[in-house]
């Protein structure tokens, strides 16, 4: 998958507004593989709505979004499940983690489908994020900034064209998003990937290609 | 195992309530036996009253006027009686028997001694025969004619009359070695044939030759003279139709082979299977209620889980496989225990039933493996289909 593009998107409860002040609502905006993105925006302004659009979770927009020139509104559940294995991958806002799980197992029930990473190349990258020895601690035992990094490492055991970072640092530190930001954007360039961060403040620091606000 | 079934295993057997598949274990393993009982009963007790080894009645009833005074019997059966028979849907097929009208002269030798007697020949068409042999057939010229004899007669011989006599008793083989003379008789004609026992009839209680026998002797030894008739046979698929019932009793024709009980006993039969089978039937529709909400409620419980596996790429019917395991395994082992039963219960009782029928059942499980095996089918796939829309539901976009 090469571009994403959204024409004349607006979620449906915004539709009647005559006041939307956006780059992205009821604007044509084409995101590309490869860029990277900002996307900043206010509480309540449709940020995760967004990305349940391009996630294929919820359909209530007006306008078209079009995935390689094709409308996705017609997608099926199987072509989601297929887009979600290879093409977008997704860190989310609220993570959906399996509690119940450890850390390891959470990563394991995503790569066993996917095939990506090895073992080592799992346990590398625990390492880097210096929560090696959380590994088998359950996920429910974990602080939230940990969690928020399990996440990632499950978003990345992916092939992907496009990574979503739904508020990815929000609950990290600056020398933690630093090694977040530089393992995405290494992760991302392996796969000549767009990154699309969402954030209501603060954000990762890259230098992003485009700057919109939502 | 991969990886990923142990995890969402490990998942989603939370809320599993080990309780709600017991009960739906037990309800749907009694649903499953009295079903599988009945049809096993059913396919055990019927060769006794309607089939191929017949004890009493069968598919082919043999028909006459009743005998209403002493004397020559003279009510046959016109053509257009027949005709209308054939008619009828509830008669497959009607032959008719054909008498000797010429004298008959049969003897043996036995202890050095000629033994004669005068006996009489009937025919019907070969189709409604019971014995199965390559000697049932003449041409004419043909000097030795291949004979039938109803079992019974053996039987009263063996049983009845060599019993009390200190007789030997004789076996279906060493009769059909036995030749026999026979001396026809009639329009200036007289001849020896050679008449040869070829089998034993449980459903025709005469001594039949092949209708190609008869209707030649009886143009040869006989004024040509079609003769009409006296008794019919006739096919039938159910003899315990009312409807054919109705229509003997309208004509007034008697059923000659067939006592009016065995007809009852197998209406009364079918009446009883067919009620055990329902209240099995019902059972099981209670159990597969039980099995849908339990699940219902498991997936429920299970939601946001579910959700969210579908949302990291797994596919529906992935998420679905452990609850489709859980149904085909239950349901399989439902099927398997409920055999054992019945196979267990019918060793009970079948030496009994031998015992009443005076030989050993030949008993098959096939019909019940066959509706077991059907019925659980049925089961699993409606239980498969449930799941899978619970779980596309669950994964559609909002």
């Amino acid at each position: 998958m090469n571009e994403i593009r959204l024409h004349n998107v607006v979620p449906e409860i915004f539709a009647e507004r005559k006041d939307l002040q956006s780059d992205i609502w009821q604007r044509d905006v084409t995101i590309q593989r490869g860029r990277s993105y900002l996307i900043s925006a206010v509480s309540g302004t449709g940020k995760s709505s967004l990305c349940s659009y391009l996630y294929g979770q919820r359909g209530d927009y007006r306008g078209e979004i079009l995935f390689d020139g094709e409308d996705i509104s017609a997608y099926k559940i199987s072509r989601w499940c297929n887009i979600r294995q290879r093409e977008i991958s997704i860190l989310f806002q609220d993570l959906k983690l399996f509690g119940e799980l450890t850390a390891l197992q959470n990563i394991e029930i995503k790569n066993d489908i996917t095939h990506t990473k090895t073992r080592n190349e799992i346990v590398a990258l625990f390492d880097e994020f210096g929560i090696g020895d959380k590994l088998h601690s359950r996920i429910d035992h974990m602080s939230f900034g940990q969690q928020q990094r399990v996440a990632l490492i499950r978003a990345l055991c992916q092939p992907f064209s496009f990574l979503l970072l739904d508020e990815a640092i929000s609950h990290l530190d600056d020398t933690n998003s630093d090694i977040m930001r530089d393992i995405v954007m290494r992760e991302a360039k392996a796969r000549d990937a767009a990154i699309i961060a969402t954030s209501i403040g603060k954000h990762m620091n890259i230098d992003y290609d485009v700057c919109l606000n939502l | 195992m991969p990886k990923s079934v142990i995890l969402i295993w490990q998942l989603l057997r939370k809320h599993i309530s080990i309780f709600e598949l017991a009960i739906f274990f037990v309800a749907n393993l009694i649903g499953m036996t009295v079903i599988l009982a009945g049809v096993q009963l059913y396919s055990d007790i019927r060769p006794l009253l309607n089939g191929e080894q017949t004890l009493i009645g069968s598919d082919y009833l043999v028909i006459t006027h009743p005998v209403k005074r002493v004397g020559i019997n003279s009510e046959s059966f016109s053509l257009e009686d027949i005709e209308d028979m054939e008619h009828q849907e509830f008669i497959d097929a009607v032959g008719a028997f054909s008498a000797s009208q010429f004298e008959v002269n049969g003897s043996i030798m036995f202890n050095g001694r000629k033994l004669s007697t005068m006996l009489f020949f009937e025919s019907i068409p070969d189709e409604f025969i019971d014995v199965e042999t390559d000697e049932w057939r003449f041409e004419d010229g043909a000097k030795v004619i291949p004979i039938i004899l109803p079992r019974n007669y053996l039987n009263l011989y063996n049983f009845g009359f060599s019993a009390t006599q200190q007789l030997p008793q004789i076996t279906e083989e060493m009769i059909k070695s036995v030749n026999l003379g026979i001396n026809l008789r009639g329009k200036e004609h007289s001849d020896d044939f050679t008449g040869r026992i070829v089998g034993f009839s449980d459903r025709l209680n005469t001594i039949l030759v092949p209708d190609a026998f008869m209707s030649w002797a009886n143009s040869y030894y006989a004024d040509a003279e079609e003769s009409r008739p006296t008794r019919l046979i006739l096919k039938v698929a159910d003899p315990t139709n009312p409807a054919l019932s109705d229509y003997l009793e309208e004509h007034n024709y008697v059923i000659e082979n067939k006592p009016a009980e065995s007809s009852k006993a197998l209406f009364i039969l079918k009446v009883c299977i067919a009620i055990i089978i329902c209240i099995g039937v019902l059972f099981s529709l209670l159990s597969i209620i039980i099995l849908t909400l339990s699940i219902y409620l498991l997936l429920q419980k299970n939601i946001t889980k579910l959700e969210n596996l579908v949302l990291i790429g797994y596919t529906p019917s992935r998420v679905a496989m452990p609850y489709n395991l859980i149904t085909l395994v239950l349901n399989l082992s439902i099927l398997a225990v409920s055999l054992v039963i019945i196979f267990l219960t019918q060793d009970l009782y079948m030496e009994q039933l031998s015992a009443i029928a005076g030989y050993q059942i030949a008993t098959s499980p096939s019909m019940t493996i066959i509706v077991g095996v059907l019925f659980t089918a049925l089961i699993i796939a409606f239980n498969f289909l449930i799941i899978n829309r619970k779980i596309r539901n669950i994964s559609r976009k909002r």
